[in-house]
């Protein structure tokens, strides 16, 4: 599908609220885990290391800031958006707000992993968005997304190669690969907190409205089918048992794995209040009311 | 080639790898850039926190995007340092790890709030910017290139620190008030960037002589001063009453040298001062916390960076 719906004058209720949905779901993911990245810098295991972790922080949170000024246009600020949204009003994965022990570049790289295979399974989805202004930095987007997932599977590689290595990493696994499946979860509607009934029809207008074209459960089989046997070839368990369907395979998981926050819904893990308690330090301290903008909005 | 040859051809960007230098040369320059490099490391330590307190995501990327060039400058600073042949990279960093690397007494001090994070990315650097201006015309070329890149990039720095202390200084009472308390605690260790004055200085006559030094610190000291005094007003800072600064007649600034706690300094300077203890443990137990990884890589016999520095190199 072509873009055709050129601004939020174009969408009628359902819509407006299933972009808006969408849009925070993509923000807040990029956002969030921005964040956590930049907790590397001054702290990665050698000074390349560093630098190429602060490049993929800044990126993201360079599309978070694309993402959000798609937002502005249905008539939100960046202050509302990060400075003072409630916790439970974020739509990010629960994957991307866990907080790192010290040292655990083990879980950096394979959180890395697993969030960039999902983001490229993404992008491509809305590569071809009805919605003129997704589709256009879908692009932009892309080009950068495309060397973290090259940079992350890099690293899982070369960690798995060792034994100490090795080991954190299926530690790594055990703890976040849940967490990694909310990525595929169903958003809340963008505002008040939805009922799994209401989730299902957002995400329904997301796709029947062409602001994506691939649904969660494409997208989820397509992660499965790409992670699993890559962890699997490095020696690495997933909870994912392989379905074998005459000459077709299928990765599945069962329910009971997903977590109990799954972020989409608005039910985060603690480490998020605390995350969120300090970004937001400086803004209440200062009383500000809204965020400065030192750089041109993005075109 | 012997001491009098050196100091006899000593210009700007005069010294290479290729040429044979004496051993008090190489050591002098080894000295002076690793103190460099290890301050670009511990400022880029001191403000890593900003990155998650800034208030605006604009300013988070730029803070991003200065700590990410502060180890960039690191890593090109350490590159410089070794070309002398004295101590490699991992020595150095080893030193800074264990606690006798030297580094800047500013970044001895804690950092808490974002109000004082003008007082580094504006004064500090701004102070530092002099400096490594004159320093690309150093005698050592590998250091004077690196100071191409690391001028560049620090402009932007700067520019950054003194957009925001103008959003401080123009906001709120609050913020104005917070602002001026952190400007009056940080501007002694600013004004002390530049070391004691030179009659006192122990390493200055050699490095001058040999042309790793361009400028004197009177005279670095004295440049700041007429530049910053001006501008620290501009943005309505009260100039502290310690240290006692009285203007000359000509429209210059002198600093009552003896209003500054010297011993402070001195203790600073041998990495005994209890809050720079602290940042330079902290920075080694963070480096400990990923040996692991180090001890990985090298058993897997591959190059410790796993792409080309992008954004820094």
């Amino acid at each position: 599908m072509s873009a055709t719906l050129e601004s939020p004058a174009d969408l009628d209720d359902e819509e407006r609220e299933a972009l808006e949905t969408l849009l925070k779901r993509l923000g807040d993911d990029e956002y969030v885990l921005a964040e956590r990245y930049t907790e590397w810098q001054v702290k990665a295991p050698t000074l390349e290391s560093d630098l190429a972790l602060a490049n993929n922080a800044q990126d993201e949170l360079g599309h978070a800031r694309l993402w959000y000024d798609v937002l502005e246009d249905l008539g939100y600020e960046e202050h509302e958006l990060v400075y003072e949204r409630e916790a439970d009003e974020w739509r990010h994965s629960t994957l991307v707000e866990r907080p790192f022990a010290e040292g655990d570049w083990a879980d950096a790289v394979l959180r890395h992993y697993l969030y960039d295979v999902a983001e490229d399974i993404r992008l491509d989805a809305l590569e071809g968005s009805s919605y003129a202004k997704i589709a256009d930095r879908v692009g932009k987007i892309r080009s950068e997304e495309e060397y973290h997932l090259e940079h992350a599977s890099n690293w899982v590689e070369r960690l798995a190669n060792g034994d100490e290595g090795a080991e954190r990493l299926q530690d790594a696994v055990d703890r976040l690969f849940p967490h990694a499946l909310t990525l595929f979860e169903p958003c809340a509607p963008a505002t008040g907190a939805g009922d799994a009934s209401g989730d299902e029809d957002v995400e329904e207008t997301i796709v029947s409205a062409g602001f994506r074209d691939a649904t969660l459960e494409e997208m989820r089989e397509g992660w499965l089918s790409t992670v699993v046997p890559f962890l699997d070839d490095l020696g690495l368990e997933t909870p994912a048992s392989e379905l074998v369907h005459f000459d077709e395979y299928e990765f599945d998981v069962t329910e009971d794995v997903l977590p109990d926050a799954v972020g989409r819904d608005g039910s985060h893990t603690d480490a998020w209040d605390d995350l969120r308690e300090e970004f937001t330090h400086t803004y209440r301290e200062l009383e500000r009311s809204e965020a400065t903008k030192i750089m041109d909005k993005p075109e | 080639m012997d001491l009098d040859t050196v100091k006899e051809r000593a210009g700007p960007r005069e010294f290479d790898p290729a040429d044979d230098l004496p051993e008090e040369y190489r050591k002098a320059a080894t000295r002076m850039i690793e103190f460099h490099a290890n301050s670009e490391i511990m400022g880029a330590y001191l403000e890593r926190p900003f990155i998650r307190q800034a208030p605006s995501i604009d300013r988070k990327l730029a803070f991003s995007a200065k700590v990410q060039d502060e180890i960039g400058h690191g890593q090109l600073l350490y590159r410089a340092a070794e070309s002398l042949g004295v101590k490699t990279r991992e020595e150095m960093l080893d030193d800074l790890a264990n606690g006798d690397g030297k580094f800047l007494n500013c970044f001895h001090y804690p950092m808490e709030d974002w109000v004082e994070t003008p007082m580094i990315a504006f004064f500090v650097d701004g102070a530092a910017m002099r400096r490594q201006a004159t320093l690309r015309r150093t005698s050592w070329e590998p250091y004077a290139h690196a100071m191409d890149k690391v001028c560049f990039e620090e402009g932007f720095h700067v520019k950054h620190g003194e957009d925001i202390l103008r959003t401080l200084m123009t906001g709120s009472r609050k913020e104005q008030k917070l602002t001026q308390e952190a400007f009056e605690k940080w501007w002694p260790r600013i004004i002390q960037f530049f070391g004691p004055t030179d009659d006192r200085s122990t390493h200055h006559d050699f490095a001058s002589a040999v042309g790793l030094k361009q400028q004197s610190n009177d005279e670095l000291r004295q440049a700041f001063l007429d530049q910053y005094i001006p501008k620290a007003r501009k943005y309505g800072l009260e100039i502290p009453d310690e240290p006692r600064i009285r203007e000359r007649d000509d429209g210059t600034y002198e600093v009552v040298e003896d209003d500054l706690d010297w011993d402070e300094f001195f203790t600073i300077a041998k990495n005994e001062y209890e809050p720079g203890v602290g940042q330079i443990d902290g920075r080694k137990k963070a480096q400990e916390a990923v040996e692991w990884v180090r001890d990985t890589l090298e058993s897997n016999d591959m190059p410790a960076g796993n792409q080309p520095p992008q954004a820094a190199d």
